[in-house]
Order: structure tokens, then C-alpha cells, then sequence
């Protein structure tokens, strides 16, 4: 009888299902709905738009030709006036005139990519390396160090967050732009690296360690049996790995807001999501449009993971 | 050149000794198998002549370099793994060509000695496969094509037919005699498989509980084998081993009086006691024949008046059991005995085949 399920079972365990996706999905829905709703539709409850608008992505992604913005007949009767040396004028004028108030959203996704990509890459890198040696090699010390590292995953972020910061004012590190930028760089790495070292640790001891063997009979260092052997059949995790790190690069809001308050150029998404809110931007079809295009990687992330997880499995290869 | 020396080979797992001393000089060319029961340590030796395990103490010298330092992929040797250990993400194909690919060698070269090996493992249907898709005894025929591609001085074997049905085993087994008699390398061969030892081995050498209990050709093991223990391993069915009485003039068994000077293969030249010394007598059961069938000469005794016990019918031949000093003996006689159950029977021994064996020590006399 097993696997046999009635119509009344599959109806229900379908509703159930359904009841759950539609759950979790609806704030996504409402995300995206709203960005797609013109100013007059915002206090509508219903999630369909009446009219689809696009202008808040176009505008986030700098679609729209740059608005010929008009100054205001006060501020023309100041500039008008003789008395006000030129250079002044220029000031006023730029400051009415400059498209500064627009959102760059493009250069703050450039941002976060750098730092989650870059971040998750080196810690992958590490966590390959880590990995394999406590889980195949013996040394002294290794349990200690296996511990000592989840430990510090266990730690919370934000009881570190302020003797970080120290640590990096201390060594001159955060007063300089590149400093504060490669400290980012590093806590993002620290913060992932356990979790990654962790994950790839268990998925390697579940590699037999006879193909390693087969590689070096068959003439291959313990370097090369790695990379042609391990690396290959372990790319579901090194997938699901890179992308654990990625997700928490590119969502992380608390030690960015420390280490980048200084420096808008470097700001990355949840940052700029966090100033669109204050700012005289906060129009809600360009901040649920933002929200929806940070959204965006990460979901492309997984839909590109899934094909990785086909690959790599290692039944097959030893007996029993 | 790769002759192999192994000297007092120690290999211990925390304070466990597996091996316990093993010296072992294996020649150019020469094919040795390792036979012994489970446990006893033949793939630890196997593996730490692959480098894949560390002596504790010893040396093992291939060619003429110590190798004890060496790491596996400088010996050149080829291996058979006893689980397969075949790449789960590679097919059929990419497996067998792995180690070529990685010297470079040419494409024509590849698929030419891909084409010989496949045809000759009966592997083409399978080669675009990968290993999960395929039954134990094809995952076998792969290992065993990806060692023997590769030109090694060395070839290990850890019981690469084990899977296998015992016709592709027969087939197999001939053509690891013919690639042997072609290239000529050294090859070190592991199985608990009898005929396989008999039929390809140079040299035999019979593994006890980390020590070597004899080396020497399949012959000589077979009929001279220097201890009970070897000698019950070795043949099947194993030889009967039963109690008697040696005396000067005679051998006692049960009251049957077995002519001491026709016992040529008893070398015992210490002065035995009046009373008689107590020993094990070993006798095949291949050498054992019905008197019906043989005309009693010189060197043959004859067991008269013996009663059946059990009679198995094995197809070709028959293995009867009877009782004979208290124990339980087995004989295998021709398809043409006629014989019953409770039934009796007059059987000849050849007496140049008698072993004897000290009643302690089980070593021969
Ligand atoms: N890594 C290890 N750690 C501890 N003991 C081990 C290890 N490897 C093997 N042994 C022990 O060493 C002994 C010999 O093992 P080995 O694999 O050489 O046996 P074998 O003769 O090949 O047996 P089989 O015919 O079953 O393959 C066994 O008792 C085994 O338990
Ligand atoms: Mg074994």
C-alpha cells in the first residue's frame, strides 16, 4: 500500500501545499505588485496593478533620458540677481539642476556584487581548503581547530561588530577607504567560512577515500587527485556553498552600515535600500522596484544551483 | 626491470600488528599470488607496495630503489582495487583513459589501446556508461581495463574476479594469463580463489595471520605444503587431516598398518619411541580411489571394508565421507563408483602422497 494515496489524500496534501507557497510568496507578490502600480493605485489592497508602470525600474536602471529639470521662479529670480558673483550662481544652479537626486541603483548592485561575489569566492577557496584537510588529512591540534571554528560561527555578529571596528581604527585600517573596504572583505569571509568549511567537510568524508587512491595509482599528485576528482563530484556542495556565502554577502546590512557609513561611493544594496527609505525618493514604486531588482540575483543564483546539483554524484564508484 | 623486495615488513593500526614480518623476494617478470583467509593481510601488503600505506618498520626495494619513501605516483605501478574505486563522474570510456590522458599520449594511441582493452574485457557496449549504471561484474572489468592500459612496471591485483560469474571468470582469468605472457610484467595478484592461484601463479604465496606460512610454486604447495594450516588452505575439497601412530616400521591409523619405506614423502628421521609416536596424517581426497577402478601396485595402500557415511554427487565426480580414526574423511572418486549410502567400500592411496604432520606444532615431519 505504500505510495498509494487517495484522490481525498492528493487533494488535500496539494492544498496544503498550495497554502504554504502561497504563504511565503505573498510579500514577494506584494513587492512586486506595488512596483508595478502607478502613484493613484498605492492605496488599492488588491495585488493587480491597474495599469502596469514601469517607469520606477526604468528610472532605478537608468533607462529614462535624464529629465530637463526645471528651477523653481524664486531660485531663477536669485540667480537673476547681479550682485551674486558667478561662481555662487553656478553652485545654486548645479545643486537644482544635477541629477544627483536620482537613485544609482546600477553602481550600488556593482558594489554589493563585488563584495558578495569576491567575498564568497575567496571563501569558498578557504572552505575547499579547510575542508579537505580536517576531514581527510591528520595533524595536531585538529580537533581544536574544528571546534575553534564553529565556535566562531556560533559567536553572533553583532557582539563582535563594535571590537571589530576597534581592532580596524586601532591599525589604522578604517580610516582609509581600501581599509574599511578590505575589512568588509575579511569579516564577510570569517563569517561565511565555517559554515562553508563545515558543509564541504562532511560532504568530503562522504567521498571514499579509494578514488583519491585509484587517482595516485593512476599517476595523479594529491594536488591533481583533488581537482580532478574531488572538486568534480563534489560540485553540488561547492555550488551550494559559493551561494550561502553570496546570499549572506549580499544581504548583509549590519557591518556595511559600520565600516562603509563614511563612504557612499562604496555603499552597497541593503545600505542604499536603508537610505531610499529616508531619502526625499521614498516613492513607493522605486523602493519596491529596488527591493525587487536586489531580490532578483539571488533568485537567478538558485535557479542556476539546481542544474550544479545534478551533477556530481558518487554512487557507483566503490563497492558496498 | 621492477623486481620487488619486501624485508621484515611490519605494518601496524595503532598496537594491532596486521603484518607481522613478512620477507618476500618477488623477480622481474614473475607472477606471485597472495592467497590467505580474510583478515590475514593481503591488501595491507598489496597496498604498501602501492604506496598507499606506510610500513611501520621494513623496506620494500622495487627496481633497485628503496621505495619506502616514494610516493605512489612515482612507482609506476598499475593497481586493481578490491572495491573498484572507479570515478563516478567520468564514463566507462574516461575512466579507463584517465592516466593516459594525463601523460599526453595521443589520440590514436588512446583509442587504439582503448579498442584492444574493451574488445578484450568485452567492455564496447558499455563505454559511453558511467559506473553507477553498471552491475558489479562490469564495474570490475573496468578497473581491471584501466589498470592494465597503462604500461606499469608494476601490476597489483586485489581480487579482480571476485564478481564476476564463473564463465566471464574462467574467460577473464585466461586472458590475465595471456596479457601476462605478452608483457611480462610483475604482477602481484590477491584472491581466494584456488584455481585462479593454481593456473596463473609463478609463485604462490600462502598468508596466515600477518606471516607468510609458505612461498613456493602451486605445485609444491599443493603437495608439499610445509603445515597443516596451508595445507587444509590450499585444495578443495581440503585434505583430511587424521590421527595416527607413527612407528618404525609402519604407519597406524586406526589399525590399518601403513608401510613406513613406501611413505616417501615422510622425511621423519628422529628414532621414534617403542610405543609410538603420535601425529596427523594428512591425505587428499583426490587421492583417494576406488579399488574397483585401480589394480592394487607397490605404492598403493588399500582401506579395506570402509562404510559410507554420506555421498555428495558433485556432477563430474563423487565425494563420499567415512569414518576413519574417530574423525570424519572425504574422498573424491570417480563419476563411475558404484556406491550407496551405509554401503561399503575398499579404497586405494597412493602412500608417496602421505603426509604426517607433528601432533603440536602441525608442522610437517
Ligand atoms: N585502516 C585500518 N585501521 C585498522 N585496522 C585495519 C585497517 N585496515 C585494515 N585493518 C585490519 O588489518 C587486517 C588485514 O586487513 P586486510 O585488508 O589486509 O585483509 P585482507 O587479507 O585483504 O582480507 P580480505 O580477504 O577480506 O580482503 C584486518 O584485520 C583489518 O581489520
Ligand atoms: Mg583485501
Amino acid at each position: 500500500m505504500i505510495g498509494k494515496r487517495t484522490i481525498t489524500g492528493r487533494i488535500g496534501f496539494a492544498l496544503a501545499v498550495l497554502l504554504l507557497v502561497s504563504f511565503s510568496l505573498l510579500p514577494f507578490a506584494q513587492i512586486l505588485s506595488t512596483s508595478l502600480k502607478h502613484q493613484y493605485d498605492w492605496g488599492n489592497p488588491s495585488l493587480i496593478p491597474q495599469t502596469i508602470n514601469l517607469d520606477a525600474y526604468k528610472e532605478l536602471l537608468g533607462l529614462t533620458e535624464a529629465k530637463k529639470v526645471e528651477i523653481p521662479a524664486a531660485i531663477q529670480k536669485i540667480l537673476n540677481n547681479p550682485k551674486l558673483p558667478q561662481d555662487k550662481k553656478d553652485a545654486i544652479a548645479a545643486k537644482y539642476m544635477s541629477n544627483d537626486n536620482l537613485f544609482p541603483f546600477g553602481k550600488y548592485m556593482l558594489n554589493s556584487v563585488i563584495f558578495s561575489v569576491g567575498a564568497a569566492t575567496f571563501s569558498l577557496v578557504f572552505s575547499v581548503m579547510g575542508a579537505y584537510s580536517i576531514s581527510r588529512l591528520r595533524f595536531k591540534g585538529q580537533v581544536v581547530i574544528q571546534r575553534s571554528v564553529l565556535f566562531v560561527y556560533m559567536v553572533g555578529g553583532v557582539l563582535l561588530m563594535v571590537p571589530l571596528y576597534q581592532m580596524a581604527m586601532n591599525i589604522g585600517l578604517a580610516s582609509s577607504l581600501w581599509g574599511s573596504a578590505f575589512c568588509l572583505f575579511l569579516i564577510y569571509i570569517v563569517q561565511t567560512l565555517p559554515v562553508g568549511m563545515y558543509m564541504l567537510g562532511n560532504y568530503f568524508r562522504g567521498i571514499p577515500f579509494a578514488l583519491e587512491e585509484a587517482a595516485m595509482m593512476d599517476g595523479c599528485s594529491r594536488k591533481e587527485a583533488i581537482i580532478k576528482v574531488v572538486l568534480p563530484l563534489s560540485l553540488p556542495m561547492l555550488a551550494t556553498v559559493f551561494i550561502y556565502c553570496f546570499i549572506i554577502g549580499w544581504n548583509e546590512y549590519l557591518f556595511a552600515s559600520v565600516f562603509l557609513k563614511q563612504y557612499p561611493e562604496f555603499h552597497t544594496l541593503p545600505l542604499a535600500l536603508q537610505e531610499l527609505f529616508v531619502s526625499k525618493n521614498a516613492i513607493w514604486d522605486r523602493i519596491m522596484a529596488a527591493s525587487m531588482l536586489t531580490l532578483a540575483p539571488i533568485v537567478i543564483c538558485f535557479l542556476f544551483a539546481s542544474r550544479f546539483m545534478k551533477g556530481g554524484k558518487t554512487d557507483g564508484g566503490v563497492k558496498g | 626491470m621492477a623486481a620487488i623486495t619486501l624485508k621484515n615488513i611490519i605494518k601496524s593500526y595503532d598496537k594491532t600488528q596486521v603484518v607481522k614480518g613478512i620477507d618476500l623476494a618477488i623477480e622481474d617478470g614473475e607472477f606471485v599470488v597472495l592467497v590467505g583467509p580474510s583478515g590475514c593481510g593481503k591488501s595491507t601488503t598489496l597496498r604498501m607496495i602501492a604506496g598507499l600505506e606506510q610500513p611501520t618498520s621494513g623496506d620494500i626495494i622495487i627496481g633497485d630503489r628503496v621505495v619506502n619513501d616514494i610516493e605512489p605516483q612515482d612507482r609506476n605501478i598499475a593497481m586493481v582495487f578490491q572495491n573498484y574505486a572507479l570515478y563516478p563522474h567520468k564514463s566507462v570510456k574516461e575512466n579507463i583513459v584517465f592516466a593516459l590522458r594525463r601523460l599526453k599520449v595521443d589520440n590514436e594511441e588512446i583509442e587504439r589501446r582503448l579498442s584492444e582493452i574493451s574488445e578484450m574485457l568485452q567492455l564496447e557496449e558499455l563505454l559511453d556508461r558511467k559506473p553507477a549504471d553498471l552491475s558489479g561484474g562490469q564495474r570490475q572489468r573496468v578497473a581491471m581495463g584501466r589498470a592494465i592500459i597503462r604500461e606499469a612496471d608494476v601490476f597489483l591485483f586485489d581480487e579482480p574476479l571476485s564478481n564476476l560469474d564463473s564463465k566471464l571468470r574462467s574467460h577473464m582469468r585466461t586472458e590475465i594469463g595471456k596479457i601476462h605472457n605478452k608483457f611480462g610484467r610483475t604482477s602481484v595478484y590477491v584472491t581466494h580463489d584456488q584455481v585462479e592461484a593454481m593456473t596463473l601463479a609463478d609463485k604462490v604465496v600462502v598468508l596466515h595471520d600477518g606471516y607468510i606460512a609458505q612461498s613456493g610454486t602451486p605445485m609444491e604447495i599443493y603437495l608439499n605444503p610445509t603445515n597443516i594450516f596451508v595445507a587444509q588452505f590450499i585444495g578443495s575439497p581440503s585434505m583430511n587431516i587424521i590421527e595416527g601412530t607413527l612407528f618404525n616400521d609402519y604407519l597406524d591409523i586406526d589399525g590399518y598398518h601403513l608401510p613406513r619405506e613406501q611413505l616417501s614423502n615422510v622425511v621423519y628421521q628422529a628414532s621414534i619411541p617403542d610405543s609410538g609416536l603420535k601425529v596427523k596424517v594428512g591425505i587428499r581426497p583426490d587421492f583417494f580411489n576406488d579399488k574397483a577402478f585401480f589394480s592394487e601396485t607397490e605404492a598403493a595402500f588399500n582401506f579395506t571394508n570402509l562404510t559410507i557415511d554420506l555421498i555428495e554427487p558433485m556432477g563430474f565426480d563423487k565425494e563420499i565421507l567415512f569414518n576413519l580414526a574417530g574423525g570424519s574423511v572425504k574422498a573424491r572418486l570417480d563419476l563411475r563408483s558404484e556406491i550407496k549410502r551405509g554401503g561399503e567400500i575398499d579404497l586405494l592411496v597412493d602412500l608417496s602422497r602421505v603426509l604426517i604432520f607433528d601432533y603440536q606444532t602441525e608442522q610437517r615431519l
